[in-house]
C-alpha cells in the first residue's frame, strides 16, 4: 500500500511510453506533418486500429476480469459512431446546403433551409422529415454527451435487468448477442430513423474547419486516437487495482462466495458493464469520422464476436493483452482481406486470402484456445519474470 | 447471553422433497454449537437458509435484537448484517494474494463506489497482519492463495470469516482433510472465537465434536431430532438409531 499506484502497474508507463513513440513516429512519417512515408489512409488505419484496441480493453475488462461474456460491446461502439455520425452529417449537409441556396434571389427562410438538409440525408431512404431522433443533430455538445449517455443507458438497464435475473455464463452471452442482433436489425430498416441499411456517410469531412485536408484531419485524429486509448488503458489500470479489482476478479472466479462476503454482486457487474459500455462508445465515435461511415452491418453480432476472438488471442486478464491482440488480428485482417498477402498457388488450387483468412482466424483462434489459453500477452508475462 | 437468531417453523421443499420439515432453532450470543445428522439431514440446506441462498416456503427467522426478519434478504445483505460462512470446501480465491483475500473479507464499506476509491490504510494493513497472525499465514500473506495447501486455505478462509467479524458464523466440516494437528488448531480458532461471538459447527467427525466440547443439535429428515450434550444425545435411541447405529 506504501506504493504509488504507477510503482504497482509498472506496465502503465510501459504502455504510455510505447504509445507516445508510436504516435511520434507516425507523425513524422506522415504525409500532413512529415515525410509522407505512411499514407494518409494508412494513417486513419492506424487510428482506427487505436479505437478498436481500446474497445477490446474494455472488452477485456468485462470478459477477462469480470468473467461476463459480453457480446454486446461492438454494439455499443456502434452506438458511439451513430451517436458523432448524426451531427457530423448533419452539420456537413447543412453547410452545402447554405453555400448553395447562398446564391439565391430571396434568402432562404430556416425551414427551407432544414427542408433542404432533411432531402439531402433522408431522400436515400425516400423521405425528408426529420425522425425525433435528429433532435439534437445540430448540437455537438449534447450528441458527444450522446456518445457516452446512450451506450451507459442501454447498458445500465439491458444489465440490471440481466444481472438481477442472476443470468449467468453462457445464457448472458446469448441475450446480450439477442440485444446485438435486434439493435442491428432495427437499424437495418428504413423507417428507423437512421438511413437503413444505408448508414450515415461521409463522415471523414469535418464541418467547421475551414480548409484543413483529410491528412490532416487524419492525423488529428490519429492523435485524439491514442490519447483517448492512453487514457482509457490508464482508467482501467486505475479501477482494477486495489480492492475493486480484487472484488472483480473475485466475482469473476466465485461469484457466490463473493456474496457471502456480502459485496452485493449485481451492482459491481452493472458497474463494470456499464463503464465499459460507455467507454466503447467513446471508442466507437472517434472509430467512425476515421472510417468514413457506419452502416448497421457494422453493429451485427458477428463484429462483437470478432472482439472476443481478439481479446482471446490478445490474452485474458491482462490490460496490455486485449490492445496486441486487437491490433495484431485487425491489422493482420486488414492485410489479408485487403490483398497485401501474395495468393498460394498450390498447382491444382490457388489459396486466395481474401476468402481464406477467416478460415484461418477460426485455426488460430482453435489453436489459441486449446494450447496458449494465456494468448500472445502470455509472453510477455514470461519474459517479465524471467527478469525477476 | 441473549438469542441472536431465531428459526421457528421453517420448511422448504425441492420439488416436493421436503428438506428442512418445520425446523426450529435458536442460538445465544455468545454461544458455540455444533450441527450433527446423518446425509440428507438437511444440514447444508440449513445454512443456506440462514445465508439466504435458499428462500424457505414457510417460517420465520429473527436475527439480532433489533430483529431483522433474514427471509428476503439478500445474501449480501444478510453477511453485512453480521452472518459469515464457511463452505465445506475450502473456496478462496485462488488467483490473489493471500492478503487481497483477507484485504477482501475485511469489514469496511462494500458499495462498489466506496470500494473503487479504497486505496487501504495502515490500520487496514495492521488488520490484515493481525487476522493473518491469527491463523498461522503471516509468512504466506504475499503468496498467490492458490499455492497455499488445502489446510492453509481452510485456515485462509476461516481468517477471512474473523476479519469479516461477524456476530454469527456458520462453519461446515472445517475439520475435513486435515491433519491431527491441524485439526487441533482448527479447534482452538473456533472455541476462541466463540467467546465472543455465536459459531455453529456442522461436523461429521464426533471426535472433533466431542473436543469442541458444546451443546449440539441434531438434525434429522429436515427437523431437529434431539439437542443437549454430546453425552446426553447419544444416549437417545432414536439418535442412536438414525446416525450413530450405522
Amino acid at each position: 500500500m506504501e506504493r504509488t499506484f504507477i510503482a504497482r502497474n509498472p506496465s502503465i508507463l510501459w504502455f504510455l511510453l510505447g504509445l507516445g513513440l508510436f504516435t511520434l513516429v507516425v507523425t513524422i512519417l506522415s504525409e500532413a506533418t512529415g515525410n509522407g512515408a505512411i499514407s494518409t489512409s494508412f494513417v486513419k488505419t492506424l487510428g482506427k486500429t487505436l479505437m478498436l484496441c481500446l474497445v477490446a480493453i474494455a472488452m477485456d475488462v468485462v470478459w477477462g476480469y469480470c468473467g461476463i461474456l459480453s457480446l454486446g460491446h461492438f454494439a455499443f461502439f456502434g452506438i458511439g459512431g451513430y451517436a458523432v455520425g448524426m451531427w457530423l452529417m448533419y452539420a456537413r449537409t447543412k453547410e452545402i446546403v447554405v453555400e448553395n441556396l447562398s446564391n439565391a434571389v430571396i434568402p432562404a427562410t430556416e425551414a427551407e433551409i432544414n427542408g433542404a438538409i432533411g432531402v439531402q440525408i433522408f431522400g436515400v431512404v425516400g423521405s425528408s422529415e426529420f425522425p425525433w431522433i435528429w433532435a439534437f443533430a445540430d448540437s455537438l455538445f449534447l450528441q458527444l454527451l450522446a456518445v457516452v449517455l446512450v451506450p451507459g443507458l442501454l447498458a445500465l438497464v439491458f444489465g440490471w435487468l440481466a444481472f438481477r435475473s442472476r443470468v449467468t455464463g453462457v445464457y448472458l452471452s446469448i441475450l446480450t448477442q439477442a440485444m446485438t442482433l435486434a439493435l442491428s436489425l432495427y437499424l437495418f430498416q428504413n423507417d428507423s430513423g437512421l438511413r437503413g441499411n444505408n448508414g450515415l456517410s461521409g463522415l471523414q469531412n469535418i464541418p467547421g474547419i475551414g480548409d484543413f485536408n483529410q491528412a490532416q484531419i487524419s492525423i488529428g485524429f490519429f492523435w485524439a486516437s491514442a490519447f483517448t486509448l492512453g487514457a482509457g488503458y490508464f482508467l482501467f489500470a486505475w479501477v482494477l487495482d486495489g480492492k475493486m479489482g480484487s472484488v472483480i476478479k473475485a466475482i469473476r472466479d466465485d461469484e457466490s462466495r463473493v456474496r457471502f462476503l456480502g459485496y452485493h454482486v449485481e451492482s459491481y457487474k452493472l458497474f463494470v458493464f456499464t463503464l465499459t459500455a460507455m467507454v466503447a462508445g467513446i471508442a466507437g465515435a472517434l472509430y467512425y469520422p476515421q472510417a468514413g461511415i457506419i452502416n448497421p452491418a457494422e453493429i451485427a453480432p458477428i463484429a462483437s464476436i470478432y472482439l472476443a476472438v481478439w481479446v482471446a488471442i490478445g490474452g485474458r486478464g491482462r490490460l496490455y493483452g486485449a490492445v496486441l491482440g486487437a491490433a495484431f488480428v485487425s491489422l493482420l485482417s486488414s492485410w489479408f482481406t485487403g490483398g497485401g498477402a501474395p495468393d498460394i498457388n498450390l498447382g491444382f488450387y490457388i489459396i486466395q486470402w481474401t476468402d481464406w483468412w477467416l478460415v484461418l482466424l477460426g485455426l488460430s483462434f482453435v489453436i489459441v484456445t486449446l494450447f496458449f489459453p494465456c494468448g500472445i500477452g502470455s509472453l510477455f508475462d514470461k519474459l517479465v519474470r524471467r527478469q525477476q | 447471553m441473549s438469542t441472536l437468531l431465531e428459526m421457528s417453523g421453517v420448511s422448504v421443499s425441492f420439488d416436493g422433497f421436503k428438506a428442512i420439515n418445520n425446523l426450529s432453532f435458536q442460538i445465544s450470543e455468545p454461544e458455540l454449537r455444533a450441527v450433527i445428522g446423518p446425509n440428507g439431514a438437511g444440514k447444508t440446506t440449513f445454512m443456506d437458509i440462514v445465508t439466504g441462498k435458499t428462500r424457505p416456503d414457510t417460517g420465520q427467522i429473527i436475527f439480532g435484537e433489533k430483529n431483522i426478519s433474514l427471509i428476503g434478504m439478500s445474501e449480501s445483505d444478510i453477511s453485512c448484517a453480521g452472518i459469515g460462512r464457511k463452505f465445506q470446501k475450502p473456496t478462496v480465491f485462488e488467483a490473489q494474494f493471500v492478503r487481497d483475500n483477507l484485504g477482501m473479507a475485511l469489514r469496511n464499506p462494500r458499495s462498489p463506489f466506496d470500494v473503487l476509491f479504497f486505496r487501504g490504510s495502515a490500520d487496514n494493513t495492521l488488520r490484515i497482519e493481525e487476522i493473518a497472525s491469527q491463523v498461522g499465514l503471516t509468512e504466506q500473506l504475499s503468496r498467490t492463495s492458490g499455492e497455499l495447501s488445502h489446510g492453509q486455505k481452510q485456515w485462509l478462509e476461516i481468517g477471512m470469516l474473523l476479519a469479516q467479524d461477524p456476530r454469527l458464523l456458520l462453519v461446515d466440516e472445517p475439520a475435513a482433510g486435515m491433519t491431527p494437528a491441524e485439526r487441533e488448531k482448527t479447534t482452538d480458532i473456533l472455541v476462541e472465537a466463540a467467546k465472543t461471538r455465536s459459531v455453529v459447527v456442522v461436523e461429521h467427525d464426533m471426535e472433533f465434536v466431542r473436543r469442541l466440547d458444546c451443546k449440539v443439535t441434531v438434525l434429522n429428515e429436515g427437523s431437529v431430532l434431539a439437542e443437549g450434550t454430546l453425552d446426553h444425545v447419544t444416549q437417545i435411541p432414536e439418535v442412536i438409531d438414525v446416525y450413530l447405529g450405522r
